[in-house]
């Protein structure tokens, strides 16, 4: 859960074309316009997506969502939706056993690049081995933005963070862990793509790739993920209104944005 | 009534599968068992040892027995402790073949010791793998402990599927230590000063 | 139905079935590994779930996840395994998922993991610890049934001579009574309708219906366990009512403790044994029954000394109490060593009750 001491501002207009779009109207599934996330965070627009996705999939009544720690976390505040607030890193391993227990459940994990990539990303890769009929969600901001902005397993080469104030350097940090390639690689993986919500073609991408997930899951052909990434302006200690050009200039080169698999398509 | 049995052996001599055979058998005639295993490791040539206990009712034991009042012996090797705990008379059926007439083996006097040749008797019967099942049927027809049916049974029930083909041979075996006893054939030491 | 030789790990995966278990998972390790065996040979029978997870982190958070959606759901291990758990137990204790952990402990130094726990935040796991394969079949039901009521992990307390000795056991379910409803449990058809279920530590609601927050939440469990607490302990005590020397022992140790106090009542010493059932919560009250008018209490336990605290606090200094335990592990590191025989139990009873060698029998 977000337990930053700063009190985030509320109910700011979010400068940028996807957010500005969450501001202005309700997702059916939202219970409050207050997300209590930084302005100019990516993460309110995936979960406006999300909802609108469970929504017209008639998944309302049949989704539930495995929470894991980050920002993201206040979803559960805001979205009428049966919500397993669990473990840092592990939803993959949690929402497995809802899965089995409530076959007929939309379930789906929603996750950071902290929680999954770092903290978790064994849960994930064995979820997705087993071909558990889950939808695993990864918003990759590329910092551990609850915490403060860290480093995570996903910060791309030379992102400055808190624990890498020169840059993450190969020499000294290693590499980024692209978690949907890895994924992908994977046979009991059926659906894999990576999108971004920093302009308005990549929100409705991401939207189109959340629907295919969940189509996946429901036609029990195996499990799938979907890496959005997502603006963390304060984590990046960038203004607000650089969060897109951000992403797009230093995330995106390393995280190629597009379906890397699609068992449901026909050959 | 409720009376103990400490089986030992080398690992390989199926100490352990006709321990579980006899408890088993003695549940199934309706009476109340326990096994307890102890190996010194899963290979062959190891120490192995397990103990039974069976009560008509009110089964009431420890599973690491302080005593016990009979014995069966596959092998002289691991004997030292089985000789420790046993109470003294009580009866011991030991494999002769290998390890020699009962006066061999340490202490033998101080227990009511029934020699049979297992090994030599399960090669007769076409099943030199079945020592173990010899001594079981001797043990049991001695003891009444379980019926032979039962034993049989047990036996039948235990032995993997991909063993099937050494059932009748095991029954077999397991009939010969019966028959051994029931016909006095044994070498019975009803030693003396007990 | 009759009574079967049962391997103890398989009859405590027959009493979880008889208990209404329908999901486990877990990770190899001995003298766990059994129990893991059993139910991933027995749940396909009954339509469950056993899953062999990848790292007993998977499976203890499956177990969690499990139990949120509203079934009778298990997991288990020992030692480092449950180490690695801690976690997560916490985390189900904290946010009300019930669940039993099967903890098949090699020997008996893990009684501080068990009572303490090494998760976080204030809450305490409910431990059984059986003295045999059959008091381990009641209690595999009875955690399913206290997990139930009180929306709890709980823990089962077992060892070696638990998981592998076989012993004709008749396994039949148990009825202990009334349970509350499970509408709490996450089944996904609560969505869009203004009422969704939330499972969450921190309780903090939505923002059309704000939860009470961690502070009176966190209250209300702490609250919850004092209660438990209160009516949950249980012991067995044994010719206590006169003796001048009470043992305490907990799990498997207890029957050998029985065993040497028979014999020396048989030779005059007025010895009795004492046992908890329950590790968490201590009979505290009872023991201090027990044993308040006794000259002295003896504490074994096979580890360097661990239940003697729990044991000194129930006793409030009012008789003192003297550690006659030890560490002791067999060769193969899985299960008690040459201490847990009557014949070492013998002779430290005697040595700390001042009877001289030349005064035995
Ligand atoms: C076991 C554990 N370790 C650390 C934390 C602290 N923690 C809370 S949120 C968080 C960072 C989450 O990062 P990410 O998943 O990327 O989410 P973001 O906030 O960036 O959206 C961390 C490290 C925790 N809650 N639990
Ligand atoms: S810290 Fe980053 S991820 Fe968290 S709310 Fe602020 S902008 Fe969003
Ligand atoms: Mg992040």
């Amino acid at each position: 859960m977000s337990n930053r001491s700063t009190e985030p501002d509320r109910g700011q207009e979010v400068r940028i074309e996807g957010a500005r779009q969450v501001a202005s109207s309700r997702a059916d599934l939202q219970v409050s316009e207050d997300h209590h996330l930084c302005p100019g965070c990516g993460h309110p627009v995936a979960w406006r997506i999300l909802l609108e996705v469970i929504q017209e999939l008639s998944l309302a009544q049949r989704a539930i969502g495995v929470v894991g720690h980050g920002c993201y976390t206040n979803i559960v505040r805001m979205a009428d939706i049966d919500f397993l607030q669990c473990l840092h890193g592990r939803a993959p391993a949690v929402a497995t056993g809802v899965k089995r227990v409530q076959p007929q459940a939309a379930v789906f994990t929603l996750q950071g690049d902290g929680d999954m990539a770092s903290e978790g990303l064994a849960e994930v890769l064995h979820a997705a081995a087993r071909a558990e009929k889950i939808t695993a969600i990864m918003l990759n901001n590329g910092v551990f933005g609850d915490t403060g902005g860290q480093m995570t397993a996903a910060s791309v080469v030379g992102q400055r963070t808190k624990t890498s104030l020169e840059g993450r350097s190969p020499e000294l940090h290693g590499y980024p862990v692209p978690v949907a390639e890895l994924v992908a690689s994977l046979p009991g993986a059926a659906y894999v793509a990576r999108s971004a919500v920093n302009t308005a073609g990549g929100v409705a991408q991401t939207k189109r790739y959340l629907k295919r997930a969940f189509e996946t899951q429901t036609s029990g052909a195996g499990f799938s993920l979907v890496e959005v990434l997502t603006m963390c302006p304060t984590g990046w200690f960038v203004p607000t209104a650089a969060g897109p050009g951000y992403l797009s200039d230093s995330m995106q080169p390393t995280y190629p944005t597009g379906p890397l698999k699609d068992s449901l398509r026909p050959a | 009534m409720q009376i103990e049995v400490l089986l030992t052996g080398i690992g390989g001599q199926g100490v352990q599968l006709c321990a579980k055979a006899l408890a088993m058998a003695a549940t199934a005639d309706g009476r109340q068992a326990m096994l307890s295993a102890r190996y010194g490791g899963e290979m062959r040539g190891g120490q192995t040892e397990a103990s039974v206990v069976v009560a008509d009712t009110g089964l009431r034991s420890l599973p690491i027995l302080p005593s016990a009042g009979s014995a069966y012996v596959m092998h002289h090797q691991y004997w030292p402790p089985v000789r420790a705990r046993l109470r003294s008379g009580a009866p011991v059926v030991l494999n002769t073949t290998v390890i020699g007439p009962p006066e061999d083996l340490d202490g033998a006097s101080e227990f009511l010791t029934v020699g049979i040749p297992a090994t030599a008797m399960a090669a007769e019967a076409g099943a030199p793998m079945a020592a173990g099942f010899v001594l079981l049927g001797a043990y049991a027809s001695l003891t009444s402990v379980a019926s032979i049916d039962s034993i049989v049974a047990a036996m039948t029930e235990l032995v993997p599927a991909y063993r099937r083909e050494h059932i009748q041979a095991n029954e077999a075996a397991i009939r010969a230590g019966a028959a051994a006893i029931e016909a006095g054939a044994a070498d019975l030491w009803v030693m003396a000063g007990r | 139905m009759t009574a079967a030789l049962l391997q103890g790990s398989r009859a405590i995966a027959d009493s979880a079935i008889a208990a209404g278990c329908r999901f486990f998972a877990g990770y190899p390790m001995l003298p766990f590994t059994d129990l893991l065996e059993a139910m991933s040979a027995k749940m396909p029978e009954v339509g469950g779930t056993c899953i062999n997870a990848d790292s007993e982190i998977e499976a203890v958070n499956m177990a969690l996840g499990a139990g949120a959606a509203g079934a009778r759901a298990a997991t288990g291990s020992c030692g480092q395994g449950i180490a690695l758990m801690q976690e997560a137990i916490a985390e189900a204790a904290l946010n009300e998922v019930p669940m039993v952990v099967f903890n098949m402990a090699r020997g008996q130094q893990d009684y501080w993991q068990a009572t303490r726990g090494g998760g976080w935040g204030d809450y305490r796991t409910l431990t059984l610890a059986p003295k045999d394969v059959a008091e381990a079949v009641v209690h595999t039901q009875l955690l399913f049934h206290l997990a139930d009521t009180y929306r709890a992990p709980v823990c089962l307390y077992g060892d070696y001579l638990v998981a592998h000795t076989h012993m004709s056991v008749d396994v039949a379910p148990i009825d202990f009574g009334p349970l509350p409803d499970k509408s709490w449990a996450l089944d996904g058809t609560a969505g869009g309708t203004g009422h969704a279920r939330q499972i969450w530590t921190w309780a903090m609601g939505r923002d059309d219906a704000p939860g009470p927050g961690p502070d009176v939440h966190w209250r209300r469990l702490a609250q919850k366990f004092a209660t438990m607490g209160e009516a949950e302990a249980r012991h067995e005590s044994y010719r206590c009512g006169d003796a001048e020397w009470v043992v305490v022992s907990f799990g498997t140790a207890g029957p050998f403790i029985d065993y040497v106090v028979e014999e020396l009542r048989a030779d005059g010493q007025r010895v009795g044994s004492f046992r908890p059932v329950t590790l968490w919560p201590f009979p505290e009250a009872a023991l201090l029954e027990a044993a308040g008018r006794a000259r002295g209490v003896l504490v074994y336990e096979v580890n360097a000394g661990q239940m003697i605290d729990d044991v000194r606090l129930a006793l409030r200094g009012q008789v003192p109490a003297t550690f006659i335990g030890g560490v002791s592990i067999d060769s193969s590191g899985m299960r008690q060593g040459d201490l847990l025989t009557v014949a070492a139990i013998r002779s430290r009873v005697l040595d700390a009750i001042g009877v001289g060698a030349g005064e035995r029998r």
